[in-house]
């Protein structure tokens, strides 16, 4: 059973007209193995991916299960074959129960052809306990949290007896905690003989996890093995190439400015919302970038609503530039010249359906027009600055944002405050679901608003990017501050610790 | 469709009948028309003071219904011992056929009905007959007998007016009918009374056309440009509604023909009058519509004091509002309380 | 405690708002606790309550359908055609009549599908070309010397009946029973029906997931094409069946029948907590929807309420209705 070839693709190619998305392609998923796939954007992955579950057929090449060739490129061929695939974004249906869900599409019948709960229920169960993975099964999809929804996937591509699964990017929007849970549950899979195609951008979770790696850039594979002949270096170098990859590690060794130039752009003092968060009390200053450090579910993310008008503290201050302020709306607060790049692009962050131009110039539409006109080569002017000076690709100012990979779109919500020389600029999360290209090109940007003075909060749940980004650091526990450290000057292991919980002096 | 007909053989019965009807009319009529309006449309709770209730269906809120209700009301209000409720028929049939039910089941003395349908509301007539209460129709008859019919003339007001009409166009000419919907009996009545009146006063006038405006001004005011562009040679427009008809007064202006063109509506609403004192509407049928009300009124008082019961009726009476044809020359005799 | 008790039953508040308010039209309404009430108000909105039953289903796979009273009419002039002009057997001209309806239905779907078109769009569309097409083929305008005949026919006048249920159970030995109408049966039946369809069988899942994740479904291998049309099939199969049931109570079949039909349906389907975004539904929901609606209108009345007052308190009634419903779902999420 172990290490038996369950899937093969041997020399296959795509190609979409003139652009060729993949070069020969030799993967190999085996039994009880976790394969990891790692690459940037554009790389070729998601058109691996969609060869394999037979979305695509291959241009040329074979691809081959339990070694056998599968003539057509069928998806639902695919499936019965045993190949499933959990997508980044949910393919459950919210409105659906968890057991309506797991069985969509190959509801078990009774002899009248009405649906047989009874037979689903007992299905589901035998294969919660010997994955031990549990959920409700009535609760609604839409209700659990988002490690429960990608359990319910699993779930649903182990009941229809899947051996192969590939998983693309399935930490997204996990904490610390939820991530070992599912690691303990992909464990899980391999004991039971599946074999796990593990695609991420996190390349912590990438050497944690896999047991192969693969290494896509360009459409070519560029190199594949076990985990433990290659290093992270290494790794990143053939990922994006040389130069890149230099300023990534530049990026970690790079001079820190603790309180910057001094001047204190934003304070709280003893800022209280009743049952969310206590007592938080800190100091942004100019010139500097100030991390808020936290799992999931420190609150974080509430107190910056506050500090951006939108949401209303119970008790304490917040001062902006020595003055109280009470903000009553975002745009009071982006009027005093405090900005927020929101946790959920998509939802908070940016119009999908609209241009890069359009998303752009949102904020500054009162400086862009004369007399209530809107003057079209300003904003022309001012979409082509972010765009080269963010490297946004595509460079098209008219291409329609929802379309454009995570990296880039968040560049675009970066490019629209930028544009608004704000004095204070707040990044919740800001490079969740972005590749390793982008993060560089994101962190150097920060850089380069901290540098001009800009007093820049990050709240991260990305130990690597707090470690990378920050010139300090606040530890955020339930709700409160428990650490403050200096960028430089704590290790990996104190500030797992202190995120963990546990008090460092 | 229903040609408006009086069929011999009920002549003589329902000849007494109107007659009886038209002299209670008429008492109410000289007696009442110097009584204000009352305004008291609210929240009637009639059974226990022993008040006989009454209710008027109308097919939709509109400015004939709404002066019918005015007529009723003052002769209802002014009797002291009626409560009466206006409902809307929002122009839907079940709603109509709801609304009789439920006025069935309250233990209405009489019933004011301006029928969407006169099929339709056939079965709840037949129900309100058999529990003894009155029904009375408003301009729409229906197919199922009842107590009352007070109805505009329409057929030989129609007939009159390609009378009239045809004098004032010297005898000969093109003439284009603006009509109302299919699926009314109304329209055929007033349709049928023209067409048949012209071809005996003034066979000369060829009728060109014959289009359906539904009843707007606006939308006669698209339909009529396009019949003027094929037809050139057009000298009369009849409008089966006011509102039609000075939708034509409108496009003749604008086209700078009005002084060729004879038009005639028919209805006999306050606008239309005003139009044919300033010489741009030729014409049109008016009935004074408080009367009408009034009328009804008054037989839905007989009715329910007991004096004749409604079974007592073999068969329907009906009863023939009377009208003018008001051109410019006797506009002026209509007074403006009589104006709706 | 009664909180917990509410999560648990679907449309729990509006069950309550419902019971609520018959309450009070029975203490302030003159003759709304008459038998002869109840029978008139279960004749009047039984058809209704079907109509609203078969727009729940676009409306759960996240469409609507607008063409509702066109597609009644066409059954309706369907069925007078037949037994008037062409003079076929009552339930002939019924089962063509729904069958017609069904096949309108059907193209909805269709044009939505094959076209792309957006459900509003299309929908407006054959609102106004079916209510045509009902014109063309009317036959009161035809052969005019029909117009003022009813329609006789066996088969109508057995879908008009009433049973004395009271008497066969021995109820009426309590209180005054009210006779129930067929339609009122058929309502029952047609509940029924869709209880099996949308719960126990699998296309209510599918029905479900179509509307809530079109994507999703379609990952999943679900026909969701044929799915979409099908939604849109039944919503004219049972907009055929309010028609019939209609038209016999009215013994005719007018080319301006059920205009405006579209609108009440969806009000209905959506106070009854069919969810407009898609996804949800359940069979009660419309149908007390429905009802409510038929008795604000009745009760009103009873009261003395004049017209302009009642459109007022009707628009008010029904925010509560779906506020009060829609706060507490919002409370439990």
């Amino acid at each position: 059973m172990s290490n038996e070839l369950l899937l093969e693709t041997i020399e296959v190619s795509k190609r979409f007209g003139e652009f060729v998305a993949l070069k020969s392609a030799n993967i190999e998923v085996r039994a009880g193995k976790v394969l990891g796939f790692v690459g940037s954007n554009g790389a070729g992955k998601s058109t691996l991916i969609r060869v394999i579950t037979g979305a695509h057929a291959p241009s040329s090449g074979t691809v081959k299960v339990r070694g056998k060739v599968v003539e057509k490129a069928d998806p639902a061929l695919m499936r019965s074959l045993g190949i499933a695939c959990i997508y980044q974004h949910s393919s459950l249906v919210s409105t659906l129960s968890v057991i309506d869900n797991i069985f969509l599409g190959r509801q078990i019948r009774n002899r009248f052809g009405l649906v047989n709960g009874k037979a689903q229920r007992k299905r589901l169960q035998e294969v919660m306990t010997q994955f031990e993975i549990t959920v409700d099964p009535d609760e609604e999809v839409g209700r659990l949290t988002p490690v429960s929804q990608k359990e319910v996937e699993i779930l649903k591509a182990l009941v229809a007896s899947a051996d192969v699964i590939l998983m693309d990017e399935p930490t997204a929007w996990l904490s610390l905690s939820e991530v070992k849970t599912l690691h303990a549950t992909i464990r899980k899979l391999s004991a039971a003989g599946k074999g796990v195609v593990y695609i991420s951008h996190v390349l912590d979770e990438v050497f944690e996890i896999c047991n192969d790696i693969t290494i896509l850039r360009d459409g070519t594979m560029i190199w594949t093995g076990p985990e433990e002949d290659i290093d992270r270096p290494k790794l990143v170098n053939l990922m994006v190439g040389e130069a890149l990859g230099e300023a990534s590690r530049a990026a970690m060794t790079a001079e820190r400015h603790p309180r910057g130039t001094g001047e204190v752009r934003l304070a709280t003092k003893g800022l209280t919302k009743n049952g969310v968060f206590h007592d938080i009390s800190f100091e942004a200053y100019a010139g500097e970038i100030l991390c808020f450090a936290g799992l999931i579910g420190s609150r974080r993310s509430e107190v910056v609503k506050c500090l951006f008008g939108d949401d209303k503290p119970s008790s304490g201050e917040i001062l902006s530039e020595g003055k109280a302020i009470r903000f009553k709306s975002p745009s009071a607060a982006i009027a005093s010249g405090i900005c927020l790049v929101p946790e959920d692009r998509h939802a908070e962050g940016l119009c999908l359906q609209h241009s890069t131009l359009e998303n752009i110039v949102i904020p500054s539409l009162e400086t862009l027009s004369q007399k209530s006109i809107l003057n079209r080569q300003s904003m022309a002017e001012m979409c082509d600055r972010q765009i080269k000076g963010l490297n946004i690709l595509p460079p098209d100012p008219h291409k329609v944002v929802g379309r454009m990979s995570g990296g880039n779109q968040q560049k675009v919500l970066l490019g629209k405050w930028i544009e608004k020389n704000p004095k204070v600029l707040i990044l919740d999360e800001p490079t969740v679901g972005v590749d390793v290209g982008a993060k560089a090109e994101i962190y150097a940007t920060i850089r380069k608003l901290r540098d001009t003075g800009t007093a820049v909060i990050v709240v991260s749940s990305d130990l690597e990017e707090v470690m990378t980004l920050a010139d300090r650091i606040l530890v955020f526990n339930k709700g409160r501050i428990t650490s403050t450290f200096d960028g430089g000057e704590v290790d990996n292991d104190t500030l797992i610790q202190a995120i963990g919980g546990e008090e460092v002096a | 469709m229903t040609k408006y007909i009086n069929d011999e053989s009920n002549n003589r019965r329902s000849f007494l009948k109107t007659a009886m009807l038209g002299t209670a009319a008429v008492g109410a009529g000289v007696v009442l028309p110097s009584l204000p309006v009352s305004e008291n449309i609210g929240v009637a709770n009639a059974a226990s003071d022993g008040k006989a209730k009454m209710a008027f269906i109308q097919w939709q809120p509109h400015t004939v219904p709404n002066a019918w209700s005015k007529g009723i009301e003052e002769v209802l209000t002014a009797q002291q011992s009626f409560d009466y409720q206006l409902l809307d028929g929002q122009n839907k049939v079940e709603v109509q056929v709801s609304l009789m039910e439920t006025l069935i089941n309250d233990g209405a003395k009489v019933i004011f009905l301006q029928p969407i349908d006169s099929v339709a509301l056939a079965p709840s007539i037949a129900s309100a007959k058999r529990r003894g209460i009155s029904v009375i129709t408003l301009n729409i008859d229906a197919t199922e007998e009842h107590a009352a019919h007070v109805e505009m003339n329409h057929y030989f007001g129609a007939m009159d007016i390609a009378r009239v009409m045809g004098e004032k166009m010297g005898g000969k000419g093109e003439v284009a009918i603006l009509n109302a919907p299919p699926g009314i009996i109304i329209r055929d009545q007033r349709t049928n009374g023209f067409v048949e009146g012209m071809a005996k006063y003034h066979p000369d006038i060829k009728i060109v056309a014959d289009v359906n405006a539904e009843w707007s001004r606006k939308k006669a005011q698209d339909v009529l440009s396009t019949v003027l562009a094929s037809n050139p040679n057009l000298t009369g427009v009849y409008g089966v509604n006011d509102s039609m008809a000075l939708g034509a007064v409108d496009v003749a202006k604008q086209k700078g023909v009005l002084d060729k063109m004879t038009i005639f509506g028919n209805d006999g609403e306050k606008d239309a009058l005003e139009s044919i004192e300033k010489g741009e509407l030729s014409g049109t049928q008016y009935t004074d519509v408080y009367q009408q009300g009034r009328f009804a009124a008054s037989v839905a008082a007989v009715l329910a004091s007991g004096g004749i019961s409604a079974r007592d009726f073999q068969s329907q009476g009906k009863l023939l509002m009377p009208y003018t044809i008001a051109t410019a020359d006797n506009v002026g005799e209509i007074q403006s309380a009589q104006r709706w | 405690m009664p909180n917990k008790l509410f999560k648990h039953i679907p449309n729990a508040g509006l069950i309550f708002f419902f019971v609520l308010l018959t309450s009070f039209f029975c203490l302030f309404a003159n003759n709304f606790s008459t038998s002869m009430n109840a029978e008139n108000i279960l004749a009047g909105y039984s058809f209704i309550a079907i109509i609203a039953l078969g727009q729940m289903f676009p409306i759960t796979a996240r469409g609507i359908d607008l063409s509702t009273g066109s597609i009644v009419a066409l059954a309706g002039m369907v069925i007078y055609d037949c037994m008037l002009i062409f003079e076929l057997s009552g339930w002939v001209s019924i089962g063509l009549g729904i069958l017609a309806a069904t096949l309108a239905g059907a193209l909805n779907g269709i044009l939505i599908v094959r076209f792309n078109l957006q459900p509003f769009v299309a929908t407006l569309a054959t609102l106004a070309g079916y209510r045509g097409l009902v014109y063309a083929i009317s036959g009161r305008q035809l052969y005019p010397e029909l117009a003022t005949t009813p329609l006789r026919d066996p088969a109508v006048k057995a879908l008009n009946e009433f049973y004395d249920i009271g008497s066969w159970t021995g109820l009426d030995q309590f209180f005054q029973t009210p006779w129930i109408p067929v339609s009122f049966f058929v309502l029952l039946g047609v509940m029924i029906a869709l209880f099996v369809l949308l719960t126990l069988s699998p296309y209510g899942t599918a029905l479900k997931a179509t509307g809530g994740n079109y994507e999703a479904a379609r990952l999943a291998g679900l026909p969701v094409r044929t799915i979409t049309i099908s939604a849109y099939a039944m919503s004219g199969l049972l907009a055929g069946i309010g028609a019939v049931l209609l038209v016999s109570r009215l013994t005719t079949s007018t080319e301006s029948l059920g205009i405006g039909m579209e609108l009440t349906a969806i009000a209905a389907a959506v106070i009854g907590g069919t969810r407009l975004q898609g996804g949800k539904g359940n069979v009660l929901g419309p149908v007390l929807g429905a009802f409510l609606l038929g008795i604000i209108l009745v009760g009103l009345t009873l009261m003395g309420i004049s017209q302009f007052v009642q459109q007022m308190l009707t628009g008010g009634i029904l925010l509560a209705a779906v506020g009060y419903d829609s706060f507490r779902t919002r409370k439990q999420a």
